[in-house]
């Protein structure tokens, strides 16, 4: 009887079940009204073994009202009238014979509180909690004094109380070992002596042995007893072990494994569970205790061994490994400063030009940016909204261009068309955490207008099926155009007419699974089981042979181009649009529109890019240095991250996307797929079409300039956008550390931390990849002469 | 202008502000945190015709704009800063939706009031002292002092007071526009004091040049 969530846990495990809504923190009384008012009766049925009263008003009133409040000392006094009853109405019933002879009385909280009234960290007054135990049956003697291990003070009414300590771990086993049943198989625990020794029922096991139980006094008869029950206790712990550690992946060492099985087998060797003793019971009737107590003692370092380990493995943080890979992070984010000084002041025509300040205030306007970013991982609120941070500061970097654009009265409408497109990805991030608040712990599910929107009239689901096959044809188109733009394609250009059939192939794909085809009566028997099928194999074929292709290319491609930037935005386009066909197919009917969102701001970004820089001072041969823009790159593809429905925890990964084209489980082949899925957009997108920062001033009709500057300002870009991720993973780290102990550690902080870390090391291998693909040709030597 | 004058303005605008505080708590029996919507209206309904009244005093031309013209294009600039406003904190992560609607109405009526419509009354539609205001941040005289720093401070407070919106610790102020509105009004106390700095600042400047 009680909180409701034993019967949620255990819904069949109860024969009468009296549950109460718990979840209302603020109601104070209704579970435990509920508790008081089946309790007393039931105390006089007989049909119950077991019999579990849950009262939970101190847990509320701690949470809400405070430790120290009037009705938190009403409750606690409330509790002691009700626990006064019961052991009277137990007591009065456990005569010989009695309904309560053997009855067991466990009075516990499930966990300590704050001064504050919480709970859920790991200080002391939250993991230490009390427990009352109460065996009805006088127990012949007390236990004896070895396993005795209270302390004893004068309490405050002149009487001596003595109160000793249990570990939660013993717990389970303990209380099994008292009902007689099997012990459970995943715990680890002993059997507590005190506890044990309460239990009136222990002390007479041996009685029904008629003749030489007299011999033996009633201490011996109960240490055989409870040696026997440790040996058990030892057994079922080493085959738990035995059994974790064939099957884990990461098990204990081999060192700590043999000194365990050293201490089993010492403990095997002095005697086994009752069968050899009661050999020697008939042998001798000299004393048994040295006997026993030795092996008792033996099985007692053997358990005690077994949780010290359990615990170093599986509770304790090796903080010296965390502060190595804190060191090492720091020691990348400094060669990442250097590197980029080095690049931006020796050939240090523009980290001061004539706009001084100005460069300085978009510095730090860009470093702050991230920062806070950075810093916003400290709380769990905002891990929980990142999306909504990312856009938020997204769409303040965007309010900065805005007002220098408006200063320098030019791009304006790529300003506003920025803004807009912000708008709109703002909408799509908050319908992805509707869709993270339906199955999380941590958030609250406010339905989104817009998904009831989108759920209803059909003429919406026939509109929602053409859109991204329309937005599909435009991207071919917006190809196509890039491609007629310009002559010098050569071999990139067969990769960019392979998109363009995959674009096609990929329309006839959805279209296929559309109602509009299956009702068009031609053609509902065409591929129905062929088209999903084998498409999308074709698809991943092609893309791959798109970037062998193209890496080849580059590799034999013996020609200087005679315009190294003109044949970088080539490259990049190539290299885009070879990736674009499987991320697309991959991220489902929502990735045409976004591919073109990412189009779109990529394009307003880098339209923006430097645009405080007045043109007039832009001499030729100058290195530009606009760190806001990459900042601006970096949140973009943060906020896409979110934008396709994806969120840093493992529920918040598309699953259905690794079997797009195959129907079996391949761990290689759907890991792949899967990963390619979640980062596309994010990660892979994002660094190969970095160099259009770079290119800018090509695509703007400018003058032509030479290799060697193209490719330090590339190499500039791709460090400063590597030092941005670096920044981002070293908060992660930071505050994943700082709160190891955290309530939320393993629901939120760790996913965030197993998320960050992969897409870093993503990013870094990618950056690698690019920046040797596009400039892997600009040989040294220009470098060199200089 | 002098400094004196800037100080009297800002002074009537402040208590003005508090006065509409001091009416809604006592008259009313609302504050911010239970009533956003009323309490903002009330605060605007007060401020409005300080701000217009006392700015359109300064206007940029006397001789070519009368008084009354001055006031009529700070009331036309009144929904119009409010609809920037509004596009502003759209874009950061406003909530939208009808419920939000009277609140969000409110708030950038009142954003408005703190960053447009002083500009309005004074400049009009002389698009380059705008620029010069806004957009390069080079005020010269004491009433562009005025105008431009309590405006920049008030979209700062605002933007400082959207953060505490996100966190979980269940506070009825975490609304919107609770505790932007703060923000706001915070931000615009700090740019009052600092623009008669700022101001004084220069004035002590020009007069050492002068001698």
């Amino acid at each position: 009887m009680g909180d409701d969530t034993w019967v949620q846990l255990f819904p069949h495990h109860f024969k009468k079940a009296y549950p109460y809504p718990s979840f209302n923190v603020k109601d104070l009384h209704t579970v435990d009204n509920g508790c008081i008012e089946h309790l007393l009766p039931s105390l006089y049925e007989e049909d119950w073994d077991v019999l579990i009263a849950h009262f939970l008003g101190v847990d509320h009133a701690g949470h809400i009202l405070g430790v120290d409040s009037l009705p938190m000392i009403e409750k606690l006094e409330q509790y002691n009238g009700i626990l006064e009853k019961v052991i009277d109405v137990l007591g009065s019933q456990s005569g010989q014979g009695g309904l309560h002879e053997n009855t067991f009385l466990l009075v516990m909280g499930d966990h300590g509180q704050t001064i504050n009234g919480d709970h859920g960290g790991g200080s002391a007054e939250e993991v230490e909690t009390s427990i009352f135990a109460m065996g009805f049956k006088k127990s012949p003697t007390s236990i004896p004094s070895e396993f005795d291990t209270s302390s004893c003070e004068i309490n405050l009414d002149q009487k001596n109380t003595c109160i000793s300590t249990i570990q939660q771990l013993d717990f389970a086993v303990t209380v099994s070992a008292l009902l007689g049943v099997p012990f459970p198989f995943g715990s680890i625990g002993r059997v507590s002596p005190e506890l044990y020794a309460l239990g009136a029922g222990t002390w007479n096991l041996e009685s029904t042995n008629g003749d030489n139980s007299q011999n033996h006094s009633k201490e011996e008869e109960w240490m055989q007893n409870y040696c026997n029950v440790l040996c058990i206790n030892s057994w079922q712990v080493k085959r738990y072990i035995d059994v974790y550690s064939a099957s884990s992946v990461i098990g204990f060492s081999l060192k700590d494994l043999s000194y365990i099985s050293d201490i089993y087998a010492q403990a095997e060797e002095i005697g086994s569970c009752s069968f050899k003793n009661s050999l020697l019971y008939n042998e001798s009737s000299n004393s048994l205790l040295p006997a026993l107590r030795r092996q008792i003692d033996t099985y007692f370092n053997f358990l005690l061994s077994v949780a010290e380990l359990a615990r170093s493995k599986w509770t304790e943080f090796n903080l010296q490994m965390m502060a190595v890979g804190l060191g090492i992070l720091f020691f990348s984010l400094l060669i990442h400063f250097l590197a980029i000084k080095r690049i931006t002041n020796p050939y240090g025509i523009s980290l001061f030009p004539s706009g001084d300040s100005e460069v300085s205030i978009r510095l730090i306007i860009a470093y702050s940016v991230v920062v806070i970013r950075a810093c916003s991982f400290l709380s769990n609120s905002y891990i929980l909204g990142e999306g909504k941070v990312a856009i938020f500061l997204l769409a303040t970097t965007a309010i900065f261009k805005l007002r220098y654009s408006v200063k320098r009265k030019m791009m304006l409408i790529e300003a506003i068309i920025f803004l807009l497109l912000i708008i709109i990805l703002r909408f799509t991030i908050e319908v992805g955490l509707s869709k993270q608040a339906m199955t999380s712990q941590f958030m609250s599910a406010h339905s989104s207008w817009m998904l009831e929107i989108a759920l209803g009239h059909p003429i919406w689901i026939h509109i929602a099926e053409i859109i991204p096959i329309l937005a599909l044809m435009l991207l071919a188109y917006l190809l196509y155009m890039t491609m007629i733009s310009s002559s010098s394609w050569g071999i990139c250009k067969y990769a960019v007419l392979g998109t363009s059939l995959c674009y096609i192939l990929i329309a006839v794909h959805w279209a296929s699974e559309s109602t509009i085809w299956s009702s068009v009566p031609m053609l509902q028997g065409i591929g129905k089981n062929s088209i999903p099928r084998i498409v999308p194999r074709i698809i991943y074929v092609m893309g791959l042979g798109q970037l062998l292709l193209l890496v080849f290319g580059q590799l034999f491609n013996k020609e200087r181009a005679l315009n190294s930037k003109k044949s970088l935005v080539i490259k990049t386009v190539a290299m885009l649009s070879a990736y674009s066909s499987t991320v697309i197919i991959l991220s489902g009917k929502q990735g045409p529109l976004i591919a073109l969102a990412s189009i779109t701001g990529g394009y307003c970004i880098m339209r923006l890019d430097n645009i405080e820089q007045d043109p007039k001072d832009n001499t030729a041969g100058a290195l530009t240095f606009d760190p806001l823009s990459v900042t601006q790159w970096s949140l973009l593809a943060t906020c896409l991250f979110f934008s396709t429905g994806h969120w840093c925890a493992f529920d918040g990964v598309r699953y259905g996307a690794a079997f797009i084209g195959f129907d079996e489980f391949v761990l290689v082949r759907q890991a792949f797929l899967l990963t390619i899925e979640t980062f596309g957009f994010s990660h892979i997108l994002p660094v190969f079409g970095l160099p259009f920062l770079a290119a800018r001033q090509y695509l703007m009709g400018q003058t032509e300039q030479d290799g060697k500057l193209l490719f330090l300002q590339l190499s500039q870009i791709y460090l400063m956008y590597g030092f941005i991720t670096a920044t981002t993973v070293t908060a992660t780290i930071i505050c994943v550390t700082v709160h190891r102990r955290h309530l939320m550690v393993w629901g939120l902080f760790a996913p965030k931390f197993v998320f960050d870390v992969a897409g870093s090391v993503l990013t870094d291998i990618l950056i690698c990849l690019a920046w040797l693909y596009y400039l892997g040709r600009e040989d040294g030597t220009k470098l060199s002469t200089q | 202008m002098s400094i004196t004058q800037a100080f009297l303005i800002h002074l009537i605008c402040g208590v003005g502000l508090a006065v509409g505080f001091w009416v809604a708590h006592n008259v009313y029996s609302i504050n911010l945190v239970s009533h956003p919507s009323h309490t903002l209206r009330l605060i605007l309904v007060v401020e409005t015709p300080i701000v217009i009244l006392l700015y359109s005093c300064f206007r940029q031309n006397p001789d070519n704009c009368s008084y009354l013209k001055a006031v009529v294009r700070a009331i036309l600039g009144l929904p119009v800063g409010a609809l920037i406003n509004t596009f502003g904190a759209i874009a950061l992560g406003a909530p939208v939706g009808i419920q939000y609607l009277p609140k969000t109405i409110n708030w950038s009526l009142l954003m408005s009031l703190f960053t447009f419509v002083p500009a309005a009354s004074v400049f009009g539609s002389s698009w380059a002292d705008w620029h010069r205001i806004f957009a390069h941040t080079k005020p010269n005289r004491t009433v562009e002092y005025m105008i431009c720093i309590p405006a920049h401070a008030a979209i700062i407070g605002a933007w400082f007071g959207a953060w505490p919106m996100p966190l979980d610790w269940e506070k009825p102020w975490q609304e919107w526009p609770i505790c932007v509105s703060y923000g706001a009004m915070v931000g615009y106390l700090v740019g009052i004091v600092a623009s008669l700095g700022l101001a004084l600042l220069r004035g002590r400047q020009q007069h050492n040049k002068g001698d």
